[in-house]
C-alpha cells in the first residue's frame, strides 16, 4: 500500500490537473467562482488545492481547522452560505478524488490498460480514496464550525432577550 | 468435426429443414457468433453455406446459384476454398488482403470446376465474409448479393452494396431506387463468384465498439423481412443464436420463398464499470453485512446516545443504524445520494426542533461511520477491489449526509442570526425611550469648552487641608482666594474649578506633584482634546495666576507674608500647569507616535523625491540636447529619450 508522503507527491503531480478541471467547472461548483475571472478563480481554487496537498502530508487536523475557518469567514463576508461553502470544499474535494481516479484507471482496467499490478494505478485509487476520506473530515470540520457559530450567536440571542425582558420591566 | 464441416454437412444434406443454431464461444476474441441455415418453404435443396470458424476469426455467407444441384455445389466449394486459403495464407497475409485473395481463390476454383463440368456450367455463389483481425476490428468482404448489416446503439444499417444490375443503374441515377425494387431482373447479380475466373471483391473495415452486432445473411432473410423487424431482433438483447433461429422464423412467416441463411456475430461487451459494479456486486455485499453493522453501532454505544434515549435498544438499532444501512444500500444501487440526505435530514432535523445540541448528532454519526468503516473493511479483506469501490462510494454517501447536516445547521444559524438582529433592534429602540438624557450629550453648536459642564470629581466646597504653613501665611492665602473669587463671575465656571484646583495644590506644602497631578485630572475632568481643544483650560489658569497675584497686591498683610503666599500660590499654580501639560501630552501621546511615524515617513518619502528629482536631473543631462545658443529659446533643441 501506498505511504502517505508518496500519497502526497502523487498529489502535487496531479494538481495541476485538478486545478483545470476545477476551472471548467467553477460555474457549477459555485456561482461566485463562476463569475470570477480566470486569474482570480485559480487563485482562490488553488489556495483550497494547496491546503489539501498540506493537509494530506501533515495529517494536521488544526491546521486543516484553522484554514476552513478562515476560509468560512472570507466567504461569509462575501455573503456566502455555509452551507454553499461546504457544498463547494465538498464539490473541490470530490472533482479531485474523480481526476485521482481517473489517473488510476479503471480497477478493471477498462481504459485498455492492466492496471491492477501497476503503481501508478494503485496510487491513484489509493489516492482517491485518500481525498474522498479528505473531503469526508473536511465536510465534518466545517460541521462543527458551523455548530459552533450557531452555538455562540445561541448565546448571544439569550443575553439581548435577557437585557430586552429587563429594559420593559 | 470443425463447425465448418458441420455447417457444410448441414447445408448439403438440405433435407434438414432446420440446422441447429450453433452457438461458439472464442475465449481469445470474447465474442458470441450464431449461425443458422433453413432450406425454405418452396426450395428443395438449401444451396445457402455457412462457414464459422473461431479459431480462423473467418465467418461468412455463401448463396449458390445455378440449376441441376449446381448452386449447392458452387457455395460449398466456394466456402472451402475460402476458409482453406484463410486457414494456409493467414500468417503470411496482412487481413484485407488475406480475404479479398481467399474470395478470388473460391471464384477461380467455382470457375474452373463449371468449366471442367458441363453440369455444372453457369454455376455461380454470392459470399460475405467477416475476417475479425481483433475484438474491435473486422474486415467485411462480398461478392453479389448477400448482405452485412451492423447493429449499433440500437440502429441497423447496411454495410454492403448489392451487387446486381439494376443496384448499379439506381446508382448511376438511371434508375430510381423505387423502379429497381419494382424491376423484373432485380435479382440479376452483377456480380458473383464462378461466372468469370476473377471478380473483384469489395471490402470494408469497420471499427467495432461493444455490444455492436453484425448480421451476414442471404437475401431470403431480407427479401422476406423488413429492416425494422430485423433490426428489432437483431437488438433485442437476446444471445445470438435465439436471435438467428428467429431471424430464421421471421423470413418463413414472411413465405420463405427462398433459403434462408443468418449468421450474428456480436462484439465483447463493455467490462462492468465501476458504478455497475458497485450498484450491484458492492450493494449486495453491504446488504448482507447488516447484522455485522448493527452488531458494530451497538458494540460503539449506539443505543446510549441522548437521540435515542428512551427507546428499547433493538429499536434504537433498528430505527437509526438499520436505516442508514438501508439507505446507504439503496443509494449504493442507484448510485445517487438521496436515501442518505433524506435519513440525515430526518435524524437531526427532530432532534434541533427539540432543541438538542450538535454533539449528539455528531456522535451518532462518528458511530454510524465507524461501523461502516469496519463492514468495508470486512469486505475490503475478501475481495480487495469490491472492497476498494465500497469504501469510496460509502465514503461519497457518509459525506452526502454530512451535506444533509451541514444544510441543517446552516439555516439555524440564519434564523438565530435573524432574530439576534431583531433582538438588538428591539433592545436599542427600548433604551432610546426610557432614557430621559443620553450618556453623552451632543455638544450645541457655538458653546464654548470652558462654559460645558464636566463631571465634578471634588466638590467646591470642600475644605482642602493644608500642612506645614505659618498661620499668617495660610490666612493669607485664605483671603487670597476670598478676593479672587469675589472678583469672578459665577458664569465663569471653569475658572471658578481651576481656583479649586489651585486651593487643592498650595494646600499640599510638601510639594507632592502627585496631588498637583489629582487636582489637574479633576480640573480636566471628563473634558477630551479632541472636542474643543485645551487652549480654554489654560487659558483659565493664567488669568486665574493673573487674579491670586492681583488679590495678593491687594491683602493687608506684612511684605513677608504676602511674600511667602505669592510663592507658595505661584509654586502650586507651575505644578498645576505641569500637571495639566503632562495630562495633556498623555491624550495626545498615540497622535504623537502616529504624528512621528507620519514624520518618519515623510522624511523617506522626500529622500525618495529628492533622489528621483536627482535621477531625473542626470537622465536629462544625459539625453538632453546639445543646446545651440544661436537658436531662439523654445527652439534650442530637442530631448530624444
Amino acid at each position: 500500500m501506498p505511504t502517505v508522503p508518496t500519497l502526497a507527491r502523487s498529489y502535487e503531480a496531479l494538481r495541476p490537473r485538478v486545478l483545470d478541471r476545477l476551472l471548467e467547472l467553477r460555474g457549477t461548483l459555485d456561482p461566485s467562482l463562476g463569475r470570477l475571472d480566470d486569474a482570480t478563480a485559480r487563485a482562490q481554487i488553488g489556495a483550497v488545492l494547496d491546503h489539501l496537498g498540506n493537509f494530506i502530508a501533515t495529517g494536521d487536523l488544526g491546521m486543516h481547522r484553522a484554514f476552513l475557518h478562515t476560509f468560512l469567514a472570507m466567504r461569509a463576508a462575501e455573503a456566502q452560505s455555509p452551507a454553499s461553502v461546504l457544498a463547494m470544499l465538498v464539490a473541490i474535494g470530490d472533482t479531485a478524488a474523480q481526476v485521482a481516479q481517473e489517473t488510476g484507471g479503471e480497477p478493471d482496467g477498462r481504459d485498455g490498460r492492466d492496471v491492477r499490478d501497476g503503481r501508478d494505478g494503485r496510487d491513484g485509487r489509493e489516492l482517491a480514496l485518500l481525498l474522498t476520506r479528505v473531503t469526508a473530515s473536511t465536510a465534518r470540520v466545517v460541521n462543527d464550525l458551523i455548530a459552533e457559530e450557531l452555538a455562540r450567536r445561541g448565546a448571544q440571542r439569550e443575553e439581548l432577550a435577557r437585557r430586552a425582558r429587563e429594559g420593559a420591566r | 468435426m470443425t463447425d465448418g464441416e458441420r455447417s457444410r454437412a448441414d447445408a448439403m444434406r438440405g433435407g434438414s429443414p432446420r440446422a441447429h443454431p450453433r452457438a461458439v464461444s472464442e475465449p481469445g476474441v470474447g465474442m458470441r457468433i450464431a449461425g443458422d441455415s433453413h432450406i425454405g418453404k418452396v426450395r428443395t435443396t438449401n444451396e445457402d453455406a455457412l462457414i464459422v470458424e473461431p479459431r480462423l476469426g473467418l465467418f461468412a455467407v455463401l448463396d449458390g446459384m445455378g440449376g441441376a444441384n449446381a448452386g449447392d455445389v458452387a457455395s460449398q466449394l466456394a466456402r472451402d476454398t475460402i476458409r482453406d486459403f484463410v486457414l494456409h495464407r493467414r500468417v503470411t497475409l496482412a487481413p484485407r488482403e488475406l480475404i479479398e485473395t481467399a474470395i478470388a481463390a473460391g471464384s477461380a476454383a467455382v470457375h474452373g470446376e463449371a468449366q471442367r463440368h458441363r453440369d455444372h456450367h453457369g454455376m455461380g455463389t454470392t459470399v460475405v465474409a467477416c475476417l475479425v483481425i481483433d475484438p474491435q476490428r473486422v474486415v467485411i468482404a462480398h461478392v453479389g448479393d448477400s448482405r452485412a448489416y451492423l447493429l449499433r446503439d440500437g440502429r441497423l444499417q447496411v454495410l454492403t452494396r448489392d451487387h446486381t444490375i439494376v443496384s448499379e443503374l439506381v446508382d448511376r441515377g438511371l434508375l430510381t431506387a423505387e423502379e429497381g425494387e419494382r424491376h423484373p431482373y432485380k435479382n440479376v447479380l452483377s456480380r458473383n463468384l464462378g461466372a468469370k475466373p476473377e471478380t473483384r471483391v469489395d471490402c470494408l473495415e469497420v471499427a467495432l465498439r461493444p455490444g455492436d452486432r453484425l448480421l451476414l445473411c442471404s437475401d431470403g432473410l431480407y427479401g422476406y423481412a423488413s429492416g425494422e423487424a430485423i433490426q428489432y431482433l437483431l437488438g433485442s438483447g437476446d444471445a445470438p443464436e435465439h436471435v438467428a433461429r428467429d431471424l430464421i422464423d421471421l423470413a418463413l412467416r414472411g413465405g420463405g420463398g427462398d433459403n434462408v441463411t443468418a449468421l450474428v456475430i456480436e462484439a465483447p461487451p463493455a467490462s462492468p464499470s465501476s458504478t455497475q459494479v458497485v450498484r450491484t456486486t458492492g450493494a449486495m455485499a453491504w446488504w448482507q453485512k447488516r447484522q455485522r453493522f448493527l452488531q458494530v453501532a451497538a458494540d460503539r454505544g449506539l443505543t446510549r446516545n441522548p437521540i435515542v434515549r428512551g427507546l428499547p435498544p433493538s429499536e434504537a438499532l433498528d430505527v437509526v443504524a438499520l436505516s442508514l444501512c438501508q439507505a446507504i444500500y439503496h443509494d449504493l444501487e442507484k448510485s445517487t445520494g438521496v436515501n442518505v440526505w433524506t435519513f440525515a435530514q430526518n435524524l437531526a432535523a427532530g432532534w434541533f426542533e427539540r432543541g438538542g445540541e450538535w454533539a449528539a448528532v455528531r456522535g451518532i454519526v462518528d458511530i454510524l461511520c465507524t461501523s461502516a468503516r469496519v463492514v468495508v473493511d470486512d469486505i475490503r479483506g475478501v475481495d480487495a477491489r469490491l472492497g476498494f469501490l465500497l469504501d469510496v462510494a460509502v465514503s461519497r454517501a457518509l459525506i452526502v449526509a454530512e451535506l444533509a447536516l451541514g444544510g441543517l445547521l446552516a439555516e439555524r444559524l440564519r434564523q438565530v442570526d435573524a432574530e439576534v438582529v431583531e433582538l438588538h433592534n428591539a433592545t436599542h429602540d427600548t433604551i432610546e425611550q426610557t432614557t430621559d438624557e443620553p450618556i453623552e450629550a451632543p455638544e450645541p453648536a457655538g458653546e464654548r469648552f470652558a462654559d460645558r459642564e464636566t463631571l465634578q470629581f471634588l466638590r467646591p466646597e470642600r475644605s482642602p487641608p493644608r500642612l506645614g504653613e505659618s498661620p499668617d501665611v495660610a490666612a493669607a492665602i485664605d483671603k487670597v482666594f476670598t478676593l479672587t473669587r469675589a472678583r469672578v463671575s459665577p458664569r465663569a465656571r471653569l475658572l471658578g474649578e481651576v481656583l479649586i484646583a489651585l486651593e487643592n495644590a498650595v494646600a499640599d506644602r510638601a510639594g507632592n506633584f502627585a496631588t498637583a497631578v489629582l487636582s489637574a485630572r479633576e480640573l480636566y475632568g471628563a473634558r477630551t482634546v479632541d472636542n474643543a481643544g485645551v487652549m480654554p483650560v489654560f487659558d483659565a489658569l493664567d488669568q486665574a495666576r493673573i487674579l491670586v497675584a492681583s488679590s495678593v497686591q491687594q491683602l493687608r498683610a506684612p511684605a513677608a507674608v504676602r511674600v511667602q503666599a505669592l510663592r507658595a500660590l505661584s509654586t502650586a499654580h507651575q505644578r498645576l500647569v505641569g500637571a495639566t501639560t503632562g495630562l495633556v501630552l498623555e491624550a495626545v501621546h498615540p497622535f504623537t507616535e502616529r504624528l512621528r511615524e507620519v514624520q518618519v515617513v515623510t522624511g523617506e518619502l522626500r529622500d525618495a523625491v529628492a533622489k528621483a528629482e536627482r535621477r531625473r536631473a542626470d537622465l536629462e543631462h544625459k539625453f538632453a540636447t546639445i543646446v545651440d545658443e544661436n537658436l531662439p529659446w523654445g527652439a534650442r533643441g530637442t530631448t530624444e529619450w
